[in-house]
């Protein structure tokens, strides 16, 4: 490989890592307010999460940003391939972090909330300072899970036109006629990205270990 | 303006189709303390969880310092979350299982509600926990996390906690039945002090001896009815009821 394949890989690796950490740092979130605003009973609320969550795991990513990308426009808002990646995403692993979420606060220690309740806190206040500290902690290993699936799961976008860290290796091969080493590289890309999340899970479980009681 | 902290008045609560207390009044004085006994299932700790809203009772009124708690002055609607927090801010509580948490150090636990709830700035609220924490003896213990503490330190730091909110009142479930025996006695020698001082207490226990020296009233609950209420010179050595001298027979 030569030196344009080498900046057309560190490209294709940028795009996969920026749309990735947008739909993290988006759906970990996201995640949490569904997991709370299901666990909190509203009617016709809860039933609407319930519907999108078994929607949202259930649909191939594939298919999902086929569908947002071109049924966008008929809603009367076209959508640039990027930001209609972004979403997929999103809507694809909050579905899933809901689901981790919410296993923690189901999880969660009626005797530490009545504490909570006793001492004098409101709803938002034990939640902030004694529930979401916790249960952060206690979500950690499967939210990570979820960010290292949805990183391999995330060539799928390439689909709509996007030219990500997979997509990447096949142009480069399609002119060098060698596609193993543009593979090869790729997968040591993948592999850096996913083990910078599982050091920072491994950091914060020894910080679990104090919550086991 | 009464000197009564706690007054429980004809307060029924059914879970489940049982009826776990029926028509129960209880009244605690400022610096008393009052024991709950009776058997399992009597009740017991249920009365204590309406005092401060854990459980809503189905009929009756609860007022701590002369102000209802749970339902509002109108006499009809429910208080808001935020209203039921600051009557509770009031109120001390330590559980049967200590329910400190666990994210927080010794100190942070006992700090935790003053700050936050009580807006207490921060360099009063360590200095008052330090003072608590040498109180319950176990200032030496402040950084360190609740699990690698004993069952009987865990509840003195869950006593500190209580005290740091400077309540009216504070409420015991059971605080030594989750202890090894050996635990017992430190748990209860704070507790005996804080009756000594004047604390106002109430203590749902099956610690007899605690009953019997630091009660100020024994309450009798059996079927979640008030069977017998007595000093304690006279609930031990002459209650009025069979219920109560066939319940004393099995701790003699």
């Amino acid at each position: 490989m030569d030196q344009a394949a080498f900046s057309a890989l560190l490209a294709g690796a940028w795009t996969t890592a920026w749309i990735s950490a947008i739909a993290i740092a988006v759906g970990v979130p996201l995640g949490l307010a569904l997991a709370l605003l299901r666990e909190a009973r509203v009617p016709v609320v809860g039933h609407l999460i319930v519907l999108y969550v078994s929607l949202g795991r259930a649909t191939p990513l594939v298919t999902l940003v086929l569908f947002i990308f071109l049924a966008a426009p008929l809603f009367g808002f076209p959508l640039d391939r990027y930001t209609a990646a972004v979403i997929t995403l999103i809507l694809n692993t909050a579905a899933f972090n809901a689901e981790v979420w919410r296993a923690a606060i189901r999880g969660f220690p009626r005797e530490q909330v009545e504490a909570a309740r006793a001492a004098g806190m409101t709803r938002p206040l034990y939640f902030r300072r004694i529930m979401l500290p916790q249960i952060w902690i206690t979500s950690l290993p499967g939210l990570v899970n979820e960010m290292t699936f949805l990183i391999k799961a995330s060539p799928a976008i390439a689909v709509i036109g996007i030219v990500d860290l997979t997509r990447v290796t096949n142009r480069i091969a399609a002119v060098t006629y060698e596609p193993l080493p543009p593979i090869i590289a790729a997968a040591v890309i993948y592999m850096v990205l996913i083990s910078a999340f599982v050091r920072l899970q491994r950091r914060l479980d020894e910080r679990a270990h104090r919550l086991t009681m | 303006m009464s000197t009564l902290v706690v007054e429980v008045r004809n307060v029924s609560k059914t879970f489940a189709g049982v009826e776990v207390l029926r028509d129960v009044s209880l009244s605690v004085a400022r610096g008393q303390t009052v024991s709950i006994l009776g058997p399992s299932g009597s009740g017991k700790s249920t009365l204590l969880r309406c005092i401060n809203w854990l459980e809503e009772p189905d009929r009756g009124e609860i007022s701590i310092a002369g102000q209802r708690i749970g339902i509002r002055p109108d006499g009809k609607t429910l208080m808001s979350d935020r209203e039921l927090a600051a009557m509770r801010a009031r109120i001390g509580m330590v559980f049967q299982s200590f329910n400190l948490w666990p994210h927080l150090s010794v100190l942070q636990n006992v700090t935790e509600a003053p700050i936050h709830v009580l807006g207490v700035p921060r360099d009063e609220a360590i200095e008052r926990a330090e003072r608590l924490l040498d109180k319950v003896g176990i200032a030496e213990k402040r950084d360190a996390y609740p699990y690698v503490l004993s069952g009987g330190q865990k509840q003195r730091v869950a006593i500190a906690r209580a005290l740091a909110m400077n309540p009216e009142v504070i409420l015991f479930d059971e605080p030594t039945s989750a202890l090894d025996p050996e635990l017992v006695g430190e748990v209860l020698t704070v507790m005996r002090a804080l009756a000594d001082e004047g604390m106002t207490m109430v203590v749902v226990t099956h610690e007899m001896a605690f009953a019997r020296e630091a009660a100020d009233e024994i309450v009798f609950l059996d079927q979640g009815r008030v069977v017998e209420r007595a000093d304690p010179e006279t609930f031990f050595n002459k209650p009025s009821t069979d219920r109560v001298r066939q319940f004393l027979q099995r701790y003699s």
